[in-house]
């Protein structure tokens, strides 16, 4: 550990103030605005603090649609998917990282390129496959599809965590007889965490985000996700600020929770953990 | 150094092998998902059809089918589920399930797109009135004017059906309209002891009379911006000069024109001098809207929500606005055009059921679903019969308004209307900003629309 | 790989050291961990492909030919280059290729600095990481249309929080989505407010990995906090940071939903991306043929561009892959 000067530590403490404060104002404004009535929200001079303070927005979003249904389908698919990109992934990021294999950056490139198409000329193909498979109105027209545009990414960056664990555990274990994918499991997993982590946060919310496949994939109420839930609010030249706010708020809870449940366990527990001592 | 070897040999030998057989093996997917859909839904549409034609089109009684509309209202009760469950009052055999599109126009219109040419999608779909051409000639909406004979179409106020007719069919049922209205502040003009403005130059000097007394920030709010509704407040500008943008037959530009060069330097001054906002090219509806519900403006164009929405809770002007039919300049026949907006009923080619289709279809713009639509909502009705009925006219001061009013629709007579109207509005919309002169714009603009109905540009 | 590996001089000393049966057994054991990679990434691989394959080859294939796009499906005809013809002629499409690549290296430029700041801030906090964290993770995993409408809602000319803002500070009432460069700096904003969030986590987990006893040696050597940053730390980060540009690269190349909801691309075409352009021509205007060449066209830019900076950078990705 490094020792701490008090001009540091200040230092710090300004950083950190300005971060937070850089991230904090707009969230701050779309939390406080879903608290406003409507009048509140197109107020002439903005209301810095909602007043008076109002849940109809919430119950706008939550009372007049389906919207419970919605977060239901997005934990399942979201979930889903992360499950599926972490064990692919980590599998594949160990083998593309760490063992000799021929032809690793050329598979590496392919994964790179597919991740560069843009979304929008794949939705038509798409569908039309799903179709073909009679996935249209499914969870998996969409777990399917998620697993496979964020595996690229999952792939690379725990790729690039597991080329940073010092090659001596692996020998290690080797000397102990285990087996690869033991070693894999039990010593260089652990040592990977905040590599996993990042990768099953970054896929968590592109999966809880997308719009235009679960919009085009998905058009019962059963399987639709909140995003789209969203897209539906307002009317032609209306735009509802504080419902939408209200609805948002509520969808950015359980990446917060997520993020908040992990953190003893991955974040913190490294801070001084084993890669460090 | 161990860096470098590992890049040299990226399995030199292995690389064009494999691609060829990835190649091969997407070319083989390709072929097998192509031929599938080639063949699958030709022969559901056909089988549709000829099932139309056997039973009697429009009188089937029983039936499930699917409806796809995007929110017409934002708040209070959903006039969607409000028709459905009386049209299923009316016919109890018949289910409708009602599937909320998204608002935005143009991610519904993709949508549509994808599950239609997918070979799937909604029996029945709700879709803008600058629809028809483009998606007849796309074969995305089925013709009704095959199934339902020349008396229904009769029945809809006059031009609405010109709008949904491509090459000779009908393809969309009108089913509510939507069309520009000038509202005013009544307390500030009668405060000057001024009447309603019917010219645009007229509308010009009340608002810097009333603007240099300090009484409100601008005089006149439109939409200015990048989008589709710029097109639309061109539209009333450019015909109120005598201007157009396609000739007669749509084939070519007319829009590079005197008429329109007056139109569009109109436009500019309103800006430059101040009457409008200098943000006007950044406006859609909601701001505009929200200028003069904030009291910062004398008049406004905008739709028929537009009068509700000032009298709505929040609003600074509660009981202080009139609605007119919208001005024209200086020596031309009053009143000015209002450009046509709103929604028509379309039939999805690969709806296995299209005689349940038509009914719901001619219950949706028969008397009582009209009716709803006016007085419980305040849409405009396409009905004539009820459009012009003393009782909902009275429900309403926008109703009241609107047989006084002229209105003209948007090119939309081509396939190739979207990017038409993408012509016009981004070079509207550049002039505004101060980035282009009007000239210049106009000329832009019309090469554009030029390339674009020759199929060619981007 | 392995019979390059033995061409190099560090195998071929550590060769002629072993014994005979050492290094047979090695090659052996080689073999069965190449197997053993390919069964560990054929899962992924096989998952990657099913979903993907045909998509980008019936863009490819749509990219050249003559496309219609009917209720009955998609018709394509011909080869043709046509449609790659349309797209480079379009004066518009130049446009937008300029402006993606300038918003692209803005953004990402800063997004990477102040990203890799906030990571070393982060680094430092103890009870507050987690939380911090959190926090960061909120902008980056919002509805992408939403965090565009909060910055529509800010912006807005009437009662928008900025220009309450700008009038407070006598800086009067800017048209702030108005005018092109104001427009373009405003969307600039909103991109970095969302996006490095995700720059500072792939750093700060890269920065928790690495080895304690640099910075110890560092700390024995006297240096100060700033000399360890550029000589130490920074070295080990650059694989992390090389990562997250090139994600971040991919990323912003598709920039849809920010000028899609607060501009629409306009004033003009101003803000008019890559995407939109290509969204517009395949879903508003219905040509799918020059708008998959727009897919397509994006596509290899970015490709190249990638392996551009791996060629720059190769030594920082590939850090450790040999070892």
């Amino acid at each position: 550990m490094r020792k701490r000067t008090m001009g540091h530590r200040i230092g710090l403490a300004i950083a950190s103030a300005l971060t937070a404060l850089f991230v904090v104002l707009p969230i701050y404004w779309m939390v406080s605005t879903s608290f406003k009535t409507d009048a509140g929200v197109s107020a002439p001079s903005p209301q810095w603090f909602p007043n008076p303070i109002s849940g109809g927005s919430y119950t706008n979003a939550f009372v007049d649609n389906s919207f419970g249904r919605y977060i239901l389908n997005s934990v399942v698919v979201a979930v889903a998917a992360t499950i599926i990109v972490l064990a692919l992934g980590t599998l594949a990021g160990y083998a593309l990282g760490r063992l000799p294999m021929r032809g690793k950056f050329t598979t590496l490139m392919v994964l790179l390129m597919i991740s560069v198409f843009p979304a929008i000329a794949v939705i038509a193909p798409l569908y039309l496959l799903m179709r073909e498979l009679g996935w249209l109105n499914s969870y998996q027209a969409l777990i399917l599809p998620y697993a496979a545009f964020n595996l690229p990414f999952a792939i690379w960056i725990l790729r690039n965590y597991f080329l940073g664990i010092p090659r001596e555990m692996e020998e290690m274990g080797r000397i102990d007889g285990a087996n690869p994918l033991r070693t894999l499991w039990s010593i260089i997993l652990p040592m990977a965490l905040p590599g996993l982590f990042t990768a099953g946060v970054f896929t968590f919310t592109a999966c809880w985000t997308e719009f235009l496949m679960a919009l085009s994939f998905n058009s019962s109420n059963d399987f639709r996700t909140i995003p789209v839930g969203i897209a539906l609010f307002g009317s032609p030249h209306i735009t509802p600020y504080g419902t939408l706010f209200a609805a948002s708020t509520v969808a950015v809870i359980p990446i917060a929770v997520l993020v908040l449940v992990f953190r003893k366990s991955v974040v913190s527990g490294l801070t001084s953990g084993a890669v460090k001592g | 150094m161990r860096n470098v070897h590992v890049h040299r040999h990226p399995g030199r030998s292995l690389r064009p092998a494999s691609l060829r057989a990835a190649a091969l093996a997407a070319v083989a997917m390709t072929a097998v998902v192509l031929g599938g859909c080639s063949s699958s839904p030709g022969s559901s549409n056909a089988t549709s059809s000829s099932a139309a034609t056997v039973a009697a089109p429009g009188t089937a009684n029983s039936g499930n089918i699917t409806w796809w509309a995007s929110p017409i209202t934002s708040s209070g009760a959903d006039p969607r589920t409000v028709l459905v469950t009386a049209f299923e009052k009316a016919y109890p055999d018949i289910k409708v399930k009602l599937i909320s599109a998204p608002t935005d126009t143009d991610t519904n219109r993709a949508t549509l797109t994808t599950q239609i040419s997918g070979g799937a999608g909604p029996d029945v779909y709700m879709g803008d009135v600058i629809w028809p051409a483009q998606f007849a000639a796309h074969q995305l909406a089925d013709p009704l004017s095959k199934y339902l004979p020349a008396s229904y179409f009769g029945t809809f106020a006059p031009g609405l059906v010109a709008g949904a007719t491509y090459k000779g069919q009908v393809y969309g049922a009108p089913f509510f309209e939507d069309q520009g209205f000038l509202y005013y502040r009544k307390d500030l003009l009668a405060k000057n002891n001024m009447k309603v403005p019917t010219t645009w130059e007229e509308l010009m000097t009340d608002s810097r009379t009333i603007q240099s007394k300090g009484e409100a920030q601008y005089g006149y709010v439109f939409q200015g911006a990048s989008y589709e509704g710029a097109t639309c407040n061109f539209m009333e500008f450019l015909t109120d000069a005598g201007g157009a943008v396609l000739n007669k037959d749509s084939t070519s530009s007319a829009v590079n024109s005197a008429a329109a060069l007056k139109a569009l330097k109109f436009e500019q001054e309103l800006v430059t001098s101040g009457v409008s906002p200098k943000a006007e090219s950044t406006y859609q509806e909601l701001q505009s809207m929200n200028e003069f519900s904030a009291g910062k403006s004398v008049f406004l164009r905008n739709w028929d929500y537009g009068y509700s929405t000032s009298q709505a809770a929040g609003s600074a002007v509660v009981g202080k606005v009139g609605v007119a039919p919208m001005p024209t300049f200086g020596g031309e026949s009053t009143p000015g055009y209002s450009n046509i907006g709103g929604w028509n009923l379309y039939v999805n080619p690969h709806s296995q059921n299209v005689a349940a289709d038509l009914t719901f279809i001619k219950w949706m713009t028969g008397n009582d679903a009209q009716k709803i639509l006016a007085t419980q909502f305040s849409e405009i009705p396409t009905n004539q019969a009820v459009r012009t009925s003393a009782d909902v006219i009275k429900s309403n001061a926008v109703l009241a308004v609107v047989p006084q009013t002229k209105l003209v629709p948007r090119p939309a007579q081509t396939p190739f209307y979207p990017q038409v109207s993408t012509a016009i509005y981004t070079n509207v919309s550049a002039v505004l900003a101060g980035s282009k002169t009007p000239a210049t714009a106009l000329k832009d603009a019309d090469s554009a629309i030029n390339s674009a109905l020759s199929g060619g540009g981007l | 790989m392995s019979t390059d590996r033995a061409a190099t001089p560090p195998s071929l000393t550590s060769r002629r050291t072993l014994p005979p049966e050492t290094v047979r057994k090695k090659d052996v054991n080689r073999r069965r961990m190449a197997r053993l990679g390919w069964y560990f990434s054929t899962p992924a691989l096989l998952v990657v492909a099913a979903v993907t394959i045909f998509p980008v080859v019936f863009s490819l294939v749509m990219s050249f030919s003559n496309v219609q796009v009917l209720g009955s499906g998609f018709q394509l005809s011909g080869l043709t280059l046509g449609n790659f013809h349309t797209v480079f002629g379009s004066v518009k499409w130049r446009y937008a290729l300029g402006f993606t690549v300038l918003y692209t290296v803005v953004t990402v430029t800063v997004e990477v600095v102040l990203g890799t700041m906030i990571a070393l801030v982060l680094e430092h906090l103890r009870a507050l990481r987690g939380w911090m964290m959190a926090l960061l993770l909120i902008p980056w995993s919002l509805i992408t249309v939403i965090s565009a409408q909060l910055w529509n809602y800010i912006y807005d000319p009437t009662y928008g929080a900025a220009d309450a803002i700008f009038s407070a500070v006598g800086l009067g009432h800017p048209v702030i989505l108005g005018s092109n460069a104001s427009a373009v700096i405003a969307m600039m904003v909103a991109d970095i407010w969302k996006t490095t969030p995700f720059v500072a986590i792939i750093v700060l987990a890269g920065l928790v990995m690495l080895p304690g006893d640099v910075y110890e040696a560092a700390e024995v050597d006297g240096s100060n906090g700033w000399q360890t940053f550029w000589r130490i730390t920074l070295p080990l980060l650059r694989p992390t940071i090389a990562l997250a540009v090139l994600f971040r690269i991919l990323q912003a190349f598709g920039l849809f939903d920010l000028p899609f909801v607060l501009t629409q691309g306009g004033p003009g075409y101003a803000t008019t991306s890559l995407a939109v352009l290509g969204y517009q021509a395949m879903f508003t205007n219905l040509s799918f043929g020059p708008g998959a060449a727009v897919a397509v066209t994006t596509a290899a830019l970015v490709v190249i561009g990638c392996i551009l900076f791996l060629r720059v950078f190769r030594a920082q990705v590939n850090e450790g892959e040999e070892s």
